[in-house]
């Protein structure tokens, strides 16, 4: 790892990352707030029959209890396009995007080799994906604590959860990455990145909400990062493994696709 | 001057290059000496930044084999670019960085110092007040000129320079010659790519001809004029001088007291003819590089995009 690239890389995100780490605290600091005044409301409303009980479900979480209303919060859209904008924006233009710029090749020429140039940008992309969960948590553990409800969850898993949650951004992450070093323009690797998360989110909410097919979930990423069940003591090493398992197979294929690429002169 | 060393700067052997059916480098076999200002010469597609890519790791051979500076290309080229300094061609940078902040972040990267960039900022004169300016402000001389300090402020063993005075003013490519120049006494290697043939023939000590990815020519600058026709006119009053025999000469064209013609050679036998006091005007033009080039791409579309 080159450790002056990956410090500019902080850097140059530095402005995003605080916008989107004041955002994130605010979003987190808002569930906990949502499940205390609001969680009676709408399982009244669920058991009146008005509407589906699906329909009170979203993805792995929901608003019924403290863990599941954490778990929502992290699925929500909302959460999902703050950690996005660095597994995915961020993790497209690192070589892409300095390919499609001209300046992949000012870079390059260096004393870096490509395989320190990935293994920096993914630990700075893994950073920010981190900072920004941690944010996400830490608003919700403020808003648990502001709200008094601390009793219903294992705080003590908290560590945990941040881990689950740091994989399962990180696999996005390195998918986004091995899109990067396979294309010579953003374009392309950001649509494929995109789709791939889209796909994923796809699966999770379709299984939540057409119980015909819940076994969908199981093939979406986002099922196996479950703050709930991990905050209730009932973490899986399964989703653990399997999250693994998507780390480890675009960072394999970037480290030996990426070296063995012919790197074209700019157009 | 430092001693020159006796491995060469660059040494290629059959390097070859395909994209899949287009040939960008053919069997290319240079060496370049170390301490030697060596130009590459050839138009636009010719296959000159795909050699310098090819160098520096950018792109994998075909076939064939090259080192830089003793190195293997595809078993050391992290060492390589450590001690080689290399100016893309249409270089683009940082556009969110400073001058100064983007030839520190480079230096850093480089992990070599920048111990010659304060001379070169001077020299190219980038001063203090310009390099606190954003480079998305720069013009296109003056990233030019942050391009070329980038690539020598670690004073490199090596220099690889592709079209390094394009976009700079008239000024300013004077500065860079002088550049090379001091760059050359100290033993310093330059290797450069250039369409600007008056550039070449002012700087290089050899240079080399390349089209379609076929090297055509490897000479030495004053071999490769010493072997072009320099075109010679004459005015005198009186009786004509006898030019029979004069060797090199030839297209002679008379037109009543004034001759042309052109002169292969050594000029010393045509100067002994013409030596009479009914001679009124002589001119003889030197011979330029670019004829020797415009020769190998004869009836190429490609010569067209040279300039003098």
């Amino acid at each position: 790892m080159n450790l002056r690239l990956y410090l500019q890389t902080l850097r140059w995100n530095r402005i995003r990352l605080a916008a989107i780490v004041v955002a994130s605290v605010g979003w987190g600091l808002l569930i906990p707030v949502i499940y205390v005044n609001f969680s009676d409301a709408i399982k009244e409303l669920a058991d009146s029959g008005a509407f589906p009980k699906e329909l009170m479900n979203f993805g792995s979480g929901s608003l019924f209890t403290l863990p599941g209303a954490l778990t929502l919060g992290l699925q929500h859209p909302i959460a999902i396009a703050f950690v996005a904008i660095f597994a995915a924006g961020s993790t497209v233009g690192a070589v892409a995007g300095e390919r499609e710029g001209g300046t992949l090749e000012v870079l390059l020429s260096r004393p870096i080799s490509r395989r320190t140039l990935y293994v920096t940008v993914a630990a700075a992309s893994a950073t920010l994906v981190g900072i920004v969960l941690l944010a996400l948590l830490a608003g919700e553990l403020v808003g648990v604590a502001i709200q008094g409800v601390g009793d219903e969850i294992d705080l003590a898993q908290m560590p945990l959860v941040f881990l689950n949650g740091l994989m399962l951004w990180t696999a996005f992450a390195a998918f986004g990455l091995a899109a990067s070093v396979s294309f010579d323009r953003r374009a392309p690797a950001m649509g494929l990145t995109l789709a791939y998360l889209l796909l994923n989110y796809f699966l999770e909410i379709l299984g939540s909400l057409w119980r015909d097919v819940n076994w969908s979930q199981q093939y979406s990423l986002f099922h196996h990062f479950n703050a709930g069940e991990i905050l209730t003591g009932k973490a899986a090493l399964l989703d653990f493994a399997i999250l693994a398992v998507a780390i480890v197979v675009p960072v394999a294929y970037a480290l030996l696709i990426f070296p063995r690429r012919d790197l074209a002169a700019p157009s | 001057m430092e001693q020159a060393s006796a491995v060469p700067a660059i040494a290629t052997r059959g390097l070859t290059k395909h994209y899949g059916n287009v040939h960008a480098l053919v069997d290319l076999t240079i060496d370049v000496r170390a301490g030697e200002l060596f130009g590459f010469l050839g138009p636009n597609g010719s296959g000159k930044s795909t050699l310098i890519r090819t160098l520096l790791g950018f792109l994998h051979p075909t076939h064939g084999s090259a080192t830089v500076l003793g190195l293997e290309i595809e078993a050391d080229s992290v060492e390589i670019r450590r001690r080689t300094g290399y100016l893309p061609g249409g270089i683009e940078l940082y556009d969110s960085l400073s001058g100064a902040d983007a030839l520190e972040y480079l230096a850093a990267l480089q992990d070599r110092g920048s111990k010659m960039r304060e001379e070169l900022c001077e020299r190219l004169q980038m001063p203090v007040s310009v390099l606190r300016r954003k480079v998305r402000d720069y013009s296109r001389g003056m990233r030019q000129k942050i391009g070329v300090i980038q690539a020598l402020q670690h004073d490199p063993e090596l220099a690889i320079l592709d079209e390094p005075s394009e976009g700079l003013d008239p000024l300013m490519q004077y500065a860079f010659y002088a550049l090379m120049d001091d760059q050359r006494a100290k033993g310093r290697t330059i290797f450069f790519s250039s369409h600007i043939l008056s550039e070449v023939e002012r700087l290089c000590d050899r240079v080399a001809i390349i089209r379609s990815g076929h090297l055509m020519a490897l000479q030495s600058v004053d071999d490769l004029l010493a072997r072009r026709k320099r075109k010679v006119q004459l005015r005198w009053r009186g009786v004509a001088p006898d030019l029979a025999g004069v060797p090199g000469l030839a297209d002679v064209e008379v037109d009543g007291d004034r001759m042309r013609a052109t002169l292969l050679g050594d000029v010393s036998g045509f100067v002994r003819a013409i030596a009479s006091p009914s001679l009124e005007d002589l001119t003889i033009e030197p011979a330029r590089l670019e004829e020797a080039f415009l020769e190998y791409y004869a009836g190429d579309e490609a010569s067209e995009e040279v300039r003098g």
